[in-house]
């Protein structure tokens, strides 16, 4: 997992993608990790920010099994052993049959196990974190790029990644959260 | 933006999602946890009858046959309840006086029956005959348990449907001789686990395993 | 613009739009307050959804006997409206996860009004089962749960098959439509006037902030969503159709029922989605948004719809005469179209086979009162294929003596058009409170324009 903000960050706010984009180009891998905030999926910042490819596919492959299973078994166990009725003389286990509501199963299992799995993965619902508390940085969800990195120690470093941010097109830089 | 949630909030939001995913999964769970309980199902409900009329006294005590008193068992749907005429009998000697035995002296003089509250019911849509499971070997004690026990007749078996049908599929562990239907505390010959008895049983009553809806939907 | 005009492609994907934030705003206004027309219609709509529940209830209390089903009709009006509306509903799902899986990127901007009225539509098309029943509140004996009785349900029927389609496909489509809602709840949230509205819409939002990592899992989630919402759409309404196709009766019977029931249900949707956005776009001026690229989208959708459902009618009809049975021909080859209920099945043909191939002109495929129009027309016409095909087909089956004609009642007429009235009332509601455009998939759309991305790939 990736770091959740726990110490204090350094936020900074651009206006276009594009200004964002450079910005972490021109950080690198010098300032620790990077976070992105932006109003929309913005191509290649998966890539730049170096992030591993997300689980969530594993998480619906397994819920769409247990749920294939779970049906399946479920209409065997039902018309094969708990009542089995005759229907006109046909096998109780009439595979091709169960098949339908198999897969609305599989489907089904799938479905949900991917939903709750990215609430999960996301940690949602989270109402509340330190970023809210920055003036402005709700327009994150409208039409402004935010970058956050943890804002580092040493009193230099700081200031460097700070006018790094400034000349990369920064309208303006932040440091929030922290003890 | 000053925050519109503040930490506090945020935690009280995801206890509060976690409560509801707990509840949907609760509800449908107790539900059917409940209807498995002797309580929802109208066992142990005490019913009072009109008269306090003691089956211990008569069964235990005066060793009478059930079917003296429910005449209709063997030949009829119902298995039926005395008639007034029926408990005067033998009421017109001993017995007579005293309060509790009022509703049958008031049935005597009006001509009207005793209003005996009902304590094994089945649906209407099921059509239960009593005969068929007298004739083919199903003992009383089977569905209304031990009557030689009971001051008050309660419900003693579930009555869902499920427990009509395990019987209906495998009847032979229920079965005993004809001359046992109405014994009290019956133990099979050979003990509980009598198999031969119940082979025997099942061929000599021609019995099958009628689990066909029709059987008892009609 | 940046990629270069092309011939079959005249019209932009997305038209001239304002900046970030001003789009942002022109979006979502919309939710902050009602226009004038708003009051009248959602209490005019309101009125009709209270008749449906007015017939709902007079229907539970008094039995199904207030219907006109009858003997040999067991199905008529009920079963009708259930297939229509859940067909309605398959446009939703083929806008939001076909195009989606084929990378179609116009769908940017009407997936949302598709998905909604797919909700819709289900919640209409499931009440309509469940009031069949007879006696509703016993609906959960369909569901496989342990029951003291014993007694579980046969898997070999089709109607379990229907249950679990159906709510499968409502619960997918929920959490579909509610997935891609949650970018833009979260635009709301921040954009909305008043600390209340920002609370309500924070809370529907779930802290969502746009962290590249939420993105990158929203994305793959979104499209593990359309992964399995584009087979299910397929699966829901052949299993619909096999509640038909499974039976011996001549006009059910047919092999085609499967992929003929999918076509006709997209083609109904995407008539009743014509019918919705046109008055949308036009109100809340999304001309810009909902561009010419789209209306000439859908028609050309429409037509090639059309086209597959008549060659299923053809198929229908001609299955029936080369089987040589006799009560296959009757039912498909003379009942049909010359029995009682002929005049509608002619309607129908003309309604369903003609009207779309106005869409082989361009103009007017961009006519907007012309694709108003045929909406409508459309719309109407499938709900009269599904009545011709279950009602008609019991009305004369194989004994002459116990033929007998279907007579609508009041109860019957109430359902249908207070089912519209729910919807529109529904509908009238999600335009009020719900962000009906996905704004951040327009805001990403425009910046793969601009780039010069978006062209190449969303035609």
């Amino acid at each position: 997992m990736r770091r959740e903000s726990h110490g204090p960050e350094l936020l900074a706010e651009f206006g276009t993608v594009d200004a964002m984009l450079h910005a972490i180009d021109a950080l690198g891998d010098s300032y620790g990790e990077i976070e992105t905030y932006t109003p929309y999926d913005v191509p290649d910042v998966d890539g730049r920010l170096g992030l591993r490819p997300s689980r969530i596919g594993w998480i619906a492959a397994f819920g769409g099994l247990c749920g294939m299973v779970t049906a399946y078994g479920i209409q065997w166990w039902a018309d094969v052993h708990a009542y089995p009725l005759n229907v006109g003389g046909r096998p109780l286990h009439a595979a091709p049959a169960f098949l339908l509501v198999t897969f609305e199963g599989t489907v089904l299992g799938a479905a949900l196990a991917t939903f709750i799995g990215l609430l999960l993965l996301l940690g949602f619902p989270k109402l509340w974190a330190p970023v809210d508390e920055v003036e402005g940085f709700d327009r994150a969800a409208i039409d402004r790029f935010w970058i956050a990195i943890p804002a580092l120690a040493n009193e230099n470093d700081r200031e460097r990644a700070d006018a790094l941010l400034h000349e990369a097109g920064a309208l303006r830089t932040v440091v929030v959260g922290g003890a | 933006m000053s925050a519109i949630f503040n930490r506090r909030a945020a935690t009280v939001a995801r206890a509060t999602l976690v409560a509801l995913c707990a509840l949907v999964i609760l509800i449908p769970t107790v539900a059917m946890l409940w209807v498995r309980t002797p309580w929802a199902r109208g066992e142990h409900r005490r019913i009072v009858q009109p008269v306090p009329f003691d089956h211990r006294i008569h069964v235990t005590g005066l060793r009478i046959d059930c079917r003296y008193c429910h005449s209709g068992v063997e030949r009829s749907a119902s298995a039926g309840l005395p008639s007034t005429q029926k408990c005067v009998s033998c009421h017109t000697q001993l017995w007579r006086a005293g309060s509790p035995m009022e509703p049958i002296r008031q049935s005597v003089a009006t001509g009207r029956p005793i209003p005996w509250r009902r304590v094994t019911q089945l649906p209407d849509f099921v059509y239960f005959n009593h005969s068929i499971h007298v004739n083919k070997g199903v003992g009383c004690e089977s569905c209304h348990g031990r009557i030689d026990q009971a001051a008050e007749v309660e419900q003693a078996a579930p009555l869902t449907m499920s427990w009509c049908v395990d019987c209906h599929r495998n009847p032979a562990p229920t079965l005993r001789p004809l001359e046992a239907v109405t014994t009290q505390g019956y133990v099979p010959p050979g003990g509980d686990r009598d198999i031969e008895l119940a082979a025997v049983l099942m061929k000599r009553y021609q019995i099958h395993s009628l689990a066909n809806c029709t059987t008892c939907h009609r | 613009m940046a990629a270069p005009p092309d011939a079959l492609q005249p019209y932009p994907v997305v038209g001239a739009l304002p900046d970030d934030g001003s789009l942002t705003r022109d979006l979502l206004g919309p939710n902050w307050s009602a226009s004038r027309a708003w009051w009248p219609l959602f209490i005019v709509s309101g009125a009709f959804a209270v008749l449906f529940i007015v017939a709902i209830a007079f229907t539970v209390v008094k039995g199904i006997g207030v219907w006109g089903n009858n003997i040999p009709v067991a199905w008529a009006y009920g079963i009708t409206d259930f297939v229509w509306w859940i067909g309605i509903g398959h446009a939703g799902t083929f806008i939001s996860a076909f195009l989606l899986l084929l990378n179609q990127r116009w769908r940017a901007s009407i997936n949302r009004l598709a998905e909604a009225m797919t909700i819709f539509a289900l919640v209409n098309a499931s009440l309509f089962p469940l009031l069949h029943l007879g006696r509703p509140w016993f609906f959960y004996w369909l569901v496989p749960y342990p029951a003291t009785t014993g007694v579980w349900p046969n898997f070999k029927s089709s109607l379990p098959w229907d249950v679990a389609a159906i709510a499968t496909y409502f619960t997918v489509s929920l959490l579909f439509w509610y997935l891609g809602l949650i970018p833009d709840l979260a635009a709301a949230r921040d954009a909305a006037p008043g600390l209340r509205r920002r609370r309500v819409y924070g809370v529907f939002a779930l802290g969502w902030r746009g962290r590249a990592r939420e993105w990158q899992h929203y994305r793959v989630a979104y499209m593990l969503f359309a992964g399995l919402a584009t087979p299910l759409v397929i699966s829901v309404h052949s299993i619909v159709s096999l509640d038909f196709s499974i039976t011996q009766l001549p006009g059910w019977h047919s092999t085609i029922f499967p992929p003929y029931f999918v076509v006709g249900a997209i083609y109904s949707g995407l008539a009743m989605l014509l019918m919705l956005v046109l008055p949308v776009r036009r109100i809340f001026h999304l001309e810009e948004v909902i561009t010419r690229r789209h209306l000439d989208n859908i028609a050309k959708l429409i037509l090639l719809c059309g086209c597959l459902l008549a060659y299923s009618y053809v198929c229908e009809m001609f299955g029936a005469w080369y089987s040589g049975n006799v009560y296959e021909r009757f039912a498909m080859l003379i009942s049909r179209p010359f029995g009682p209920y002929g005049v509608l099945f002619w309607i129908m043909t003309a309604a369903n086979v003609l009207t779309p191939h106005l869409f082989w002109s361009a103009r007017m495929r961009t006519n907007t009162i012309v694709l108003f129009v045929a909406g409508v027309i459309i719309w109407v016409g499938m709900w009269l294929e599904r009545f011709v095909i279950i009602a008609g087909s019991l009305s004369q089956t194989f004994l002459p003596s116990s033929w007998h004609l279907f007579i609508p009642t009041w109860v019957d007429w109430s359902l249908l058009v207070g089912s519209v009235g729910l919807f529109v009332f529904l509908f009238l509601a999600f335009l009020r409170w719900v962000p009906f455009v996905s704004v951040a998939e327009v805001k990403r759309l425009r910046l793969d324009v601009q780039r010069g991305v978006a062209e190449r790939s969303a035609t």
